[in-house]
């Protein structure tokens, strides 16, 4: 399209119309049309002194939309919309886009729409929102690598671009949906109140742009702002303002009638289901599993049989660490920046969960070079290797424990603490105890040995008997999820198993199909059956083994997908759906 | 560089590493200052000058800074201070260069070959065949078989050439506008009730008001700058909103009356015979300045209280509050868009809100008037210029000193002008059907979207020898359907003036190289007269500014006469300048309004008093049909049938991308439809799966589409307004089903 070639410009403005050639005729006339059609002529200076002065002219209709004095201490900068004057013209979404150079489908402001009221006095309100720049901007503290900075004199929450590495940690802790990620860059970009504009005297883009002056930049004591909190006067349905203090005033002369809901409210839609994050979280779960099933083997077998193990224990930890590992890079937008993550280890659980399971991930190297270096045989260095294994241990628990708080922190009703720990913790305990009882048999199967042939034997039965315990459990648990779609009001709880019922519906099939499968149905039929058929290890039985661990795999990735995307929360009125 | 500012540079970039504070993708987010006051850019599209240019959208007119950094366009700002938008635009505008930038663009022309495909040719093959094509026609069926349907948003000038072209040029009798859907109404009561086709007001009016009533008309959305100036009135008004829905506007407002579909015609009735009755009217200014208004008085009788209340659904109190508002006003506007015009009695509702202003002496004062709100950035000059309902420069074709004066300035044979105005839109689209017409060139419209009952009108397209599209996109519903596609340059890739609502003539600008071979439709008309071999006649169009001053010269004498402006210059160092603006005018800035003088446009010098009974709803609903289907704008963000905004991606964000239906949940509660779900839509002439958007906004019986979706046209109910010929959209009766899924 813009491969012709450049052509000159007439400047002058008396010059402006087409330049008038001959009476060229038929094909001669197209061609010089279509030349005369990439001629632009029409740039004109508009050199008025009153233009070219340093203060921009639109400063005259938002001067006063500005705070006449920066804040002082206990204060901060804060948008205030009059709701009264905002008629949803939408203005203020397209100007920040185009007077901030964002992307083409990048937008930092939005516009949601509330109905309610009766039919004779019907209520519509829109609503525009951008950032909140809270007082505990939750993507603040969630940011590993310290990407969000508070300015302690506006209280703006700026994000610094090159340092995000793009874990998009920031767009689930956020209630407001305001981080938002950037495909192309692989980072987050938000909205910084223009604090260049700020900083040099001009509005933001939005206070410029708004037709009606519904948009302006406030001064906002900070303790007002808990107070107002407190109250909750922030908006029908959106997110407790207690999360993150936001700073944002909404204000209107009308009272808002009682039934006043977003315009999206009853629409339920699935939220991203982050991939790479599900594979990670499962696996790291099913590494630190497996180790401590290993581990707890220890206090139900003779030392001698135990000391046997101890080999495919110390593998079969390691290999599925660093799996792990590897599988928590690949949700980064920008891997090679993971060691930033160091830096929020004082505020994030992200740098926790990734400075644990880096542990978790070392101390597991060192213990199994040490298991073979120093040996199992003689027992002397029982006492350093056992300390050794717990420390693993312990290492890969505090990382599982950090994995659940990421999601407890942002304070959804599907993300709860008992919810997610659960789920996290018996995800641990069914991967755990069937992936480490398909290590016991593959080795057993494998190098064969009467030792582990006997421990295969002997745990088989209590380690199918424990699965389907902890397996059947963990369905019961999620399932008893169904129970809120018989809520009368529309929480957050009775979205996830709406999402559950309807658009993830194949999903959810799935994930009991595949937990009933490989948690209860198989390890029930192996139970009635023998590993070894005729003297020899039964193919059959280690295949169905190696099935089961699968399915369990499967059913928790499932189970996983459905954490996230059927994870509804409050979020700011949207338009309709 | 002071010394601590290096140092910090320094830990910056040893820390950067581990803590980048800068780098890359932050300065990919940069801004600087720009030049000429327009404040801080981003850094990459920082312009090295600024033109100005007029919308290309709807008819409020706001100028637009474009930024241009090498001569090309790089980003749009609204104009600080031209008198229209005061600094701000809506959404439409800020995104008025992100739609030039389409894979669908029409980049050469396309002819379908013998598989029916549309196929790339060459412009010398492409204007052959239109020529042999349409004169093939016309040889075999004569000249009055082929037609043209042409728009409101190309340039005045644009449109002068092409009314000339067609109807001097190639002896076309018969061309209409897509503004017969929007504006024709307006003029025809203007017309009768002034002499003249002439929006009195200036957007001044909306701030100087203190009592604006709104009469179908959702300002805040469908004209959200105009409703700026409603915002920057500092008298405190009283705001008035008659629509039978709570739109943005209405709920603005502090009086909304939601009137039963298309009784806004009895309400107006009801309150010029309370005015009446209580003496609360202008009898001086009626004597002076207006006629038939006993008769009037006499009519308007019959239109007690109680029968008002009952036709129109609102209470009787709240009628008697708007009227007495009305009269305690010192200044009181009158405003009225869609709602009005779009009706089978259009052009007498709009006379009923010319009659309240006229009777209570509300015109030709700063803050009053009987205003209609135009739709399209254009619309104004299709008015004067598009030589289909008026000879150029709203002249009479029948009117033989009209044609002497036009023929004359124009050095044409005055033979060559027809003797009546032609067919209306709707009579063409008839006529195809008829095979009185056969051949077809669409201009910058797309009628197999827009056109009531879209099923039939698709049907009638389909049946013609010959149809020509020329447009900015090749993916319209139109276009699709075309033998011959001309692609054309759109706004802001081509110059010529606009005139907007308030009679304001507004330059716009070439910013923007076209893509491929497409050609301002200014030059596509210049071709076609010169393949077609009456290029001669047009010698001296040889540019849209020699245009202007043609078209200048034909308003001489004219209310609209604007022999005073010198040139585009003088335009754009004005402002923009309204007509009247005759030679002598000395005024050129600022805010003007017509009859001040008491004087309006027909011989008599009087305003007329024009009414007639009400006709009932053309479909009313039934057993079958129980709801009441009213049409409208969705969002600020959509424009039309969306060929354009549909091309932005930021716009796409604003409004809802599937079709729905608003509905009353005490409705859909008796139907079982839950919020969010797929309802099937259907009138006697089709159906649609929509979603349902269950609010009170929409009275209970009635029920609500935007008319940017596609499937909303297969509903409508194809009549018209019996004086103006616009189709009525906005009243039909509907089923709503829960869809079988």
């Amino acid at each position: 399209m813009n491969n012709l070639p450049s052509l000159p410009i007439i400047a002058n403005p008396r010059d402006c119309h087409a330049p008038e050639r001959g009476n060229a005729s038929g094909p001669s006339f197209i061609t010089q049309l279509l030349t005369e059609q990439q001629e632009l002529t029409a740039v004109e200076k508009f050199a008025h002194a009153e233009q070219c002065s340093e203060s921009p002219a639109q400063a005259k209709y938002y001067r006063k939309l500005m705070p006449t004095s920066p804040p002082a201490a206990g204060e901060q900068y804060a948008f205030d919309v009059d709701l009264d004057r905002c008629s949803g013209c939408k203005a203020c979404v397209t100007a920040c886009h185009s007077l901030n150079g964002l992307d083409e489908e990048e937008t930092w402001r939005d516009v949601g729409l509330m109905i309610g009221g009766t039919s004779q006095a019907p209520a519509i309100q829109h609503v525009t929102a951008a950032c909140h720049h809270c007082l505990e901007p939750a993507c603040m503290s969630a940011c590993p690598v310290n990407a969000y900075e508070k300015d302690p004199v506006t209280g703006i929450v700026k994000h610094l671009d090159d340092q995000c590495f793009g874990c998009k940690y920031c767009t689930l802790a956020c209630p407001y949906e305001v981080p938002k990620y950037h495909q192309d860059n692989c980072i987050v970009r938000k909205c910084d109140m223009c604090s260049t504009r700020l900083l040099a005297g001009e509005a933001p883009a939005c206070v410029q742009a708004c037709p009606h002056e519904a948009i302006r930049i406030q001064v906002v004591e900070t303790s007002l702002v808990k107070e107002n909190a407190e109250a909750d006067p922030f908006l029908p349905a959106a997110p407790d303002p207690q999360i993150t203090l936001p700073t944002t005033s909404y204000r209107t002369a009308r009272a808002f009638p009682r039934n006043m809901l977003p315009a999206d409210y009853y629409s339920v839609s699935p939220q991203e289901p982050h991939w790479p994050l599900i594979i990670m979280l499962v696996l790291t779960q099913l590494s630190v599993g497996a180790f401590i099933a290993g581990l707890t083997i220890e206090f139900a077998l003779p030392t001698e049989l135990w000391i046997e193990l101890r080999h495919v224990h110390a593998i079969a930890g390691l290999v599925a660490g660093l799996l792990a590992l590897s599988a928590s890079v690949f949700h980064l937008g920008r891997p090679q920046y993971a060691f930033r993550a160091v830096l929020g280890l004082r505020h994030s659980w992200l740098s926790r969960e990734i400075v644990a399971f880096g542990a978790f991930a070392a101390l597991a190297i060192v213990y199994a070079v040490s298991v073979f270096v120093l040996g199992g045989d003689d027992g002397h260095h029982s006492a350093t290797l056992n300390a050794l294994a717990w420390s693993v241990a312990i290492a890969g628990m505090a990382g599982v424990l950090c994995s659940c708080m990421i999601y407890i922190f942002t304070r959804r009703d599907s993300w709860s603490p008992l919810q997610t720990t659960f789920k996290f913790l018996m995800t641990t305990a069914v991967l755990g105890v069937a992936s480490f009882w398909l290590s016991v048999l593959l080795t057993a199967g494998v190098f064969g040995g009467e030792e582990i042939e006997e421990i295969a034997e002997r745990l088989g039965h209590q380690y199918a008997q424990l699965l389907i315990l902890v397996s059947a459990s963990k369905l019961v648990w999620e399932a008893s999820a169904f129970r809120f779609l018989l809520d009368r009001k529309m929480t957050s709880l009775r979205r996830s198993a709406l999402l559950m019922t309807r658009q993830l519906s194949n999903i959810t099939m799935m994930r009991f199909a595949a937990g009933l499968l490989g948690g209860v149905i198989m390890p029930a039929m192996l139970l009635g059956s023998s590993m070894k058929a005729g003297g020899e290890t039964s193919l059959d039985f280690l295949v169905a083994a190696m099935l089961l661990v699968i399915a369990c795999i499967v059913g928790e990735l499932f189970e996983r997908y459905l954490y996230f995307a059927a994870a509804a929360s409050p979020r700011m009125p949207g338009g309709v759906r | 560089m002071s010394l601590t500012e290096q140092a910090k540079r320094l830990a910056n970039r040893l820390l950067s590493p581990l803590h980048a504070k800068d780098g890359a993708l932050t300065r990919e987010l940069l801004l600087e200052s720009g030049p000429y006051g327009i404040g801080f850019v981003p850094a990459e599209k920082k312009p090295d000058s600024i033109t100005r240019s007029i919308c290309g959208y709807c008819s409020t007119g706001c100028s637009l800074n474009v930024h241009t950094r090498d001569g090309t366009a790089v980003g749009v700002t609204p104009t600080t201070d031209y008198s229209v938008n005061l600094g701000m635009a809506c959404p439409k505008g800020w995104e008025a260069l992100e739609v030039l930038q389409s894979p669908d663009r029409a980049v050469q022309p396309l002819l379908r070959d013998g598989l029916g495909k549309l196929r790339a040719v060459e412009w010398d093959r492409a204007l052959r065949t239109f020529v042999d094509r349409m004169k093939g026609i016309q040889a075999e069926h004569g000249n009055e078989s082929i037609a043209f349907l042409s728009t409101g948003q190309i340039a005045t000038e644009e449109m002068a050439l092409l009314g000339a072209l067609a109807k001097f040029g190639m002896g076309m009798k018969h061309g209409d506008g897509n503004t017969r859907q929007c504006m024709a109404t307006a003029v025809e009561a203007y017309k009768q009730s002034f002499g003249f086709d002439a929006p009195p007001f200036t957007y001044d009016d909306f701030e100087q008001s203190d009592c604006i009533v709104l009469v179908g008309s959702n300002l805040c959305i469908a004209h959200p700058i105009m409703w700026e100036r409603v915002m920057r009135n500092r008298h405190q008004p009283q705001i008035i909103a008659i629509d039978p829905r709570m739109t943005e506007t209405a709920m603005q407002a502090t009086q909304h009356l939601p009137v039963a579909s298309k009784s806004d015609l009895v309400l107006m009735y009801g309150l010029a015979r309370i005015l009446i009755e209580r003496g609360w009217i202008a009898n001086d200014f009626i004597d002076a300045h207006t006629a038939q208004f006993d008769a009037f008085s006499r009519y308007v009788a019959q239109y007690d209280l109680e029968r008002v209340a009952k036709e129109t659904g609102i209470g009787a109190k709240e009628i008697e509050r708007l009227a007495a508002t009305i009269h305690a006003s010192e200044r009181v506007s009158f405003w009225w868009t869609m709602g009005v015009n779009q009706s089978h009695q259009g052009v007498r509702t709009a006379q009923a809100i010319i009659n309240l202003s006229l009777m209570t002496g509300n015109i030709g004062r700063p803050g009053t008037g009987a205003n209609s709100i135009t739709g399209q950035c254009n619309a104004m000059g299709s008015r004067l210029y598009s030589n289909t309902t008026n000879l150029l420069g709203g002249h009479d074709f029948a009117d033989l000193d009209h044609r002497e004066k036009v023929a004359s300035i124009l050095e044409f044979d005055e033979s060559l002008i027809p003797m009546d105005a032609g067919w209306p839109y709707h009579r063409i689209m008839e006529g195809i059907l008829r095979k009185e017409i056969r051949g077809l060139w669409i201009v910058g419209t797309n009628p197999a979207h827009s056109w009531i009952n879209q099923s039939v009108s698709a049907d009638i397209l389909d049946r013609l020898d010959f149809l020509v599209v020329q447009d900015m996109y090749a993916s319209t519903e139109t276009a699709s359907r075309a033998d011959l596609v001309l692609p054309a340059a759109g706004w802001g890739e081509k110059e010529g003036t606009f005139i907007n609502s308030e009679r304001r003539i507004g330059t716009i600008r070439k910013v923007s190289r076209a893509p491929g071979e497409a050609l301002a439709d200014f030059s596509i008309f210049r071709l076609i007269a010169d393949y077609w071999g009456c290029g001669d006649m047009f010698k001296k169009w040889r540019s849209p500014e020699r245009v202007f001053q043609i078209i200048k010269r034909l308003s001489a004498g004219q209310p609209s006469d604007f022999t005073g402006i010198e040139d585009y210059a003088a335009l754009d160092e004005a402002g923009g300048i309204q007509w009247p603006f005759a030679s002598d005018a000395q005024d050129a800035s600022g805010e003007r309004r017509l009859f001040a003088d008491g004087n309006f446009f027909h011989p008599d010098g009087k305003a007329k008093f024009v009414w007639e009974d009400p006709r009932p709803l053309p479909e009313p609903v039934s057993a079958k049909y129980p709801f009441q289907l009213n049409t409208g704008r969705g969002s600020a963000a959509q424009w039309h049938t969306q060929t354009r905004t549909s091309k932005s991606a930021v716009l796409r964000k604003l409004y809802t991308a599937e079709p729905y239906l608003e509905i009353n949940p005490s409705d859909a509660t008796a139907l079982g439809i839950h919020p969010g779900e797929r309802v099937l839509l259907s009138s006697q002439r089709g159906r649609a799966a929509v979603t349902a958007f269950l609010t009170r906004s929409v009275k209970p019986g009635e029920v609500f589409i935007a008319m940017h979706y596609g499937v909303t046209n297969v509903l409508t109910h194809p009549t018209y307004d019996r004086y103006s010929n616009q189709p009525a959209y906005k009243a039909c009766a509907v089923r709503v089903d829960k869809a079988v899924s």
